[in-house]
């Protein structure tokens, strides 16, 4: 393998030679897959559960033996996608590669009185692959050098400072509103439609603090267009090591940009166990390592027990964020 | 009396617009300041009845609808019938056998050509078809569901 | 300068390298061919086509990109020339005089006139973005959502000069739009507006399904098939290329429309899709004979296919100076990039100026070679027109179908067409001209958007719009340019509208 990109022949040759015969599940899951497995990838195109899905499958391919085909169901910021694979057939052919806003749909449809069309339950979690930590962000025409900095100013001022997010209870939204909700702090949202409009408003200065993933943010980091006041993650980021984490700063916050692999509720224990092992091998390969490191992201590997356990304490704060957002009126 | 053009459009403008608010009622409008929701949207809804009633009025001294306007109504069906099957059983018989049938629906059946030319033109232009896209630019058509 | 054009020359040694040449034509052929499909335009083709440039290094990769978003607008224009189906929703206004044009036999021009604007105005965004790409990015960031409300505005004060139809039509079909364009979940509160329970409504309409229904399908429905005599026109070169009158009147529409475009394709956001349409209002206002447009005009075509050129080669400004992805198309690349290891950002051009400048080169190299290979398949394109009829509508039909389906994979956006066609055909009975509509519906959601985003940010006060300069420059504008109009309408002098009303009057007697 000598490119590091993504060349499929060259995965191909060398999955044939290094990955070891599989050990198969129990007797009735012992062809699966027999044919092409399906991924749901519920974003546009070159969106975040796409660049980890495509990697992904050309790693997997070699290993299954079987084409992994990338559908894109874009939509409602990931519900479309998310409500096809959640009424897909249960047979290990239907999957769905989804972030972690996957959690808040059902909570924001009960806020609206709405029957949710899915719920978490609808999904077998199989792997967590990445989780990129957030960070706090500010233009850098604006003084705040440290979190305290901000916190003070906003509270001098309530509903003066603006923040941009990607859309209404969207995947940058969420994490601001756990930070203004531990930090007691009312600052004005600017809704937007996406990461990339987000973070426009923030480097025109049109909005003063974004909360984004360290990976889209880190070119305007680097070129001092926005700095960085504090990060989401359990521990410092490598890449970043002076910016402290919001648990250093005495709020018990962490949040991240994850990517995992679902597969619909009724899913063959079998089958999901098979999925799993494939999971594993393929997260575990240096093809995949190295274009997660093209994106500026680390395997953050969890196997299904320990994934299940993230996901549900995740999921409580963000259902707790949404709810904390509550209805906008106006 | 004969029913004019606008008379009818315009009528039927305002009865969209109608339809629109009756089904709109729980959207917030909020304030001039703050709009909500449903403040674009029931100007939308305005500016459709007003005009449409404008048209309304006007169109007493319009054309009148005449028939032999509406010659080619019934090939319009038939093509809107045959798309509308098509589109009904596209994802679920898939490309290969929704295509050809939809294209010999068309050529055969609505246009009457020979049966012969219409069948090999369907199953020509969808191998080909299907060759371009599954194999040279490798995007997934809609599969056969029992693959 | 001097630096300006080292940098040129390194890129161009990357870009005329054979192979990243070779993926560069490949680029520009798929997205040709791709563009072609109804509802395929530059962003679903690049989006389509994403994956496929995976296994590629970053070079070839975003070269290639660079080729199938060339491309595909190119594609898109010829299918809205021969047979008055969109690609996309800027190519709208070409199908409207493009088309009126190939049934006058003048299709073969109006695909010529159509590839050398798109060249013009291509380099001429190329070279603008050469020179002084840091200090448009810089101006670019200045348009946020004030100015961004100001000059849609602007769009809609240009929407009396789209149509042909008279006032109320004009204005009533734009409201539709508006209508159609609130569908969907709200932005800014999260709240469902008509969606019906439908999950793929939550996006709001398409504005492709809906442009492909209307005019393609709706083209289709209203002509019925015993009524086209096939006219084998003999192809002879002459007849495909433009007269000299023709270049003569496509030249200044071509000039101003690659300026327009590029201003308006450098502001972030997805404004390039109004350049078109605002190109197409201004040549009709410039023009001697506003009422030859939609029947045919020159200018009807050359102004907005420039216009769309430039703008897409705008958008690369705040892309490439700023590293932001500031709309939809850019995204992709940026995506591509990333997945590349090129960290979108401000520090792209000197930390992979090979990258940089071989994407900037290339896109030189990419215009002539679109040229290259449009001009010598006008006569190819033009004698597709020369199958039956019988054949070409179902093939037409089904591409339809094919095409609008592949951009989501959602059926619910081939239902829209299939509705939005027989709309296309009911309103083209009573008389109602579409693309009002689709204006609107383009309009709508970014409008209504931007406007409620200025709001949050004054806090409730309208005074934003005249405090910040730019935004009260465009909206002065406006009031100049309806003063204006309202003054030549109370002199009733050269208005078009009354020419065109006494010429149907004429007609009916």
């Amino acid at each position: 393998m000598s490119t590091p990109g993504l060349d499929r022949r060259s995965l191909m040759l060398g999955a044939a030679v290094s990955v070891p015969a599989l050990s198969l599940g129990p007797a009735h899951a012992e062809d699966y897959p027999s044919r092409p497995i399906t991924i749901i990838n519920p974003f546009p195109p070159g969106g975040a559960a796409d660049v980890v899905a495509r990697p992904f499958a050309a790693v997997v391919e070699p290993i299954i033996r079987q084409p992994m085909v990338i559908e894109t169901k874009a939509g409602a910021a990931g519900a479309v996608g998310a409500q096809v694979a959640a009424s897909a057939k249960p047979d290990g052919y239907t999957l769905l590669m989804h972030l972690v806003s996957i959690s808040g749909f059902a909570e924001v449809d009960r806020l609206f009185g709405r029957k949710p069309k899915f719920t978490r339950d609808d999904f077998v979690p199989v792997a967590r692959l990445i989780a990129d930590p957030c960070v706090l962000i500010v233009n850098d025409q604006q003084p705040y050098k440290t979190l305290q900095e901000f916190v003070d100013d906003a509270r001098k001022r309530p509903n003066e400072l603006l923040f941009s997010s990607s859309g209404l209870y969207g995947a940058l939204h969420l994490p601001m509103a756990l930070f203004m909700k531990a930090a007691g702090l009312q600052i004005r949202h600017l809704p937007t439609n996406g990461g990339g409009p987000a973070l426009t408003a923030l480097v025109g200065n049109n909005a003063q603090a974004l909360v984004s993933s360290i990976a889209a943010a880190s070119g305007q980091m680097k070129a001092g267009k926005a700095r960085a006041l504090a990060s989401f993650g359990a521990t410092r980021a490598p890449a970043w090591p002076d910016v402290p984490t919001m648990k250093e700063l005495g709020y018990d916050l962490e949040y991240y940009l994850w990517v995992g692999l679902f597969a619909p509720k009724g899913t063959p224990e079998p089958i999901v166990t098979k999925l799993r092992d494939v999971t594993r091998q393929a997260a575990a390969s240096d093809a995949f390592r190295q274009a997660m490191t093209n994106l500026g992201q680390d395997v953050a590997y969890q196997d299904q027990p320990e994934f299940r356990t993230f996901w549900d304490a995740d999921a409580r704060h963000i259902e707790d964020a949404v709810r904390s957002i509550g209805k906008v009126e106006g | 009396m004969r029913l004019k053009r606008d008379t009818v459009a315009g009528g039927a403008f305002v009865g969209l617009g109608a339809a629109l608010w009756a089904s709109s009622g729980d959207l917030p409008v909020g304030s001039l300041a703050m709009p909500g929701a449903g403040m674009v949207p029931m100007i939308a809804i305005g500016l459709v009845m007003v005009l449409g009633g404008v048209l309304l009025v006007r169109g007493t001294a319009g054309p009148s609808l005449s028939a032999d306007h509406w010659s080619d109504a019934d090939h319009a069906i038939r093509v809107v019938v045959a798309t509308a099957i098509a589109t009904a059983l596209y994802t679920r018989l898939g490309f290969l056998i929704t295509v050809p049938l939809l294209l010999f629906g068309l050529v055969g059946l609505v246009e009457r050509r020979n049966i012969v030319a219409a069948a090999a033109f369907s199953i020509g232009v969808t191998a080909v078809a299907w060759l371009l896209f599954a194999m040279l630019l490798k995007t997934p058509l809609p599969p056969v569901p029992w693959s | 300068m001097d630096s300006t054009l080292d940098s040129l020359l390194l890129g161009f040694s990357v870009a005329l390298q054979p192979d990243v040449l070779l993926y560069a034509f490949v680029g520009c052929l798929v997205g040709t061919l791709v563009g072609m499909l109804p509802g395929i335009g530059p962003l679903a083709g690049i989006s389509i086509l994403l994956p496929a440039t995976f296994g590629l290094d970053a070079t070839k990769a975003i070269v290639m990109l660079a080729g199938i978003y060339y491309g595909s607008q190119y594609g898109g224009s010829t299918t809205s020339i021969l047979m008055r189906i969109p690609g996309e929703a800027a190519s709208v206004m070409t199908c409207i005089d493009g088309y009126a044009m190939t049934q006058k036999g003048r299709g073969g021009a109006a695909l010529c006139i159509a590839a050398v604007g798109s060249f013009v105005a291509g380099t001429f965004g190329v070279i603008m973005l050469t020179l002084v790409a840091p200090p448009l990015g810089a101006f670019a960031l200045r348009f946020g959502p004030p100015e961004f409300t100001a000059l849609l505005v602007l769009g809609l004060v240009f929407l009396a000069y789209m149509s042909s139809t008279s006032l109320v039509r004009t204005l009533l079909m734009a409201s539709v739009g508006l209508l159609l364009g609130m569908v969907g979940i709200d932005v800014m509160t999260g709240h469902f507006r008509w969606a019906f329970d439908i999950p793929e409504l939550g996006d709001g309409i398409g504005i492709v399904p809906v442009a492909v229904g209307l005019f393609g399908l709706g083209e289709i429905l209203s002509t019925p098939s015993r009524s086209v005599t096939t006219k084998v026109v003999s192809p002879r070169l002459r007849d495909l290329l433009p007269s000299r009158t023709e270049w003569r009147e496509a030249a200044a529409p071509i000039a101003r429309g690659s300026v327009l475009g590029f201003i308006i394709g450098i502001v972030p956001g997805s404004a390039h899709i109004i350049s078109s349409f605002l190109s197409y209002a201004l040549e009709r206002r410039l023009a001697k004979n506003p009422e030859d447009f939609g029947r045919g005009a020159v200018a009807g075509v050359a102004g907005p296919e420039s216009a769309n050129n430039a703008a897409s080669t705008g958008a690369f400004v705040p892309m490439l100076a700023l590293g932001l992805p500031t709309g939809p198309v850019t995204a992709v690349l940026m995506a591509a990039l990333l997945i590349h290891g090129i960290p979108p950002g401000p520090q792209l051009v000197t930390e992979h100026p090979q990258v940089f400048w071989g994407f900037v080169a290339s896109m030189y190299v990419g215009n002539l070679m679109l040229l290259a290979l449009n001009l010598p398949l006008v006569g190819l394109f033009v004698s597709v027109l020369r199958i039956p009829y019988a054949y070409l509508y179902p093939l037409i039909v089904m591409f339809c179908i094919l095409g609008v389906y592949e951009v989501n994979h959602s059926i619910v956006d081939v239902w829209i067409m299939l509705i939005m066609g027989v709309a296309g055909y009911l309103l083209r009975k009573f008389d109602f001209d579409p693309a009002p509509l689709v204006l609107g519906l383009v309009i709508a959601p970014i409008l209504e958007m931007s406007l409620r985003q200025s709001l949050v940010m004054s806090n409730g006060h309208w005074s934003i719009f005249v405090q910040r300069p730019i935004a009260a420059a465009l909206l002065g504008l406006c009031a100049a340019l309806l003063v204006l109009s309202a003054l030549s309408i109370l002199r009733r002098r050269r208005d078009w509208r009354t020419k065109l009303a006494a010429e149907e009057a004429g007609d009916a007697a």
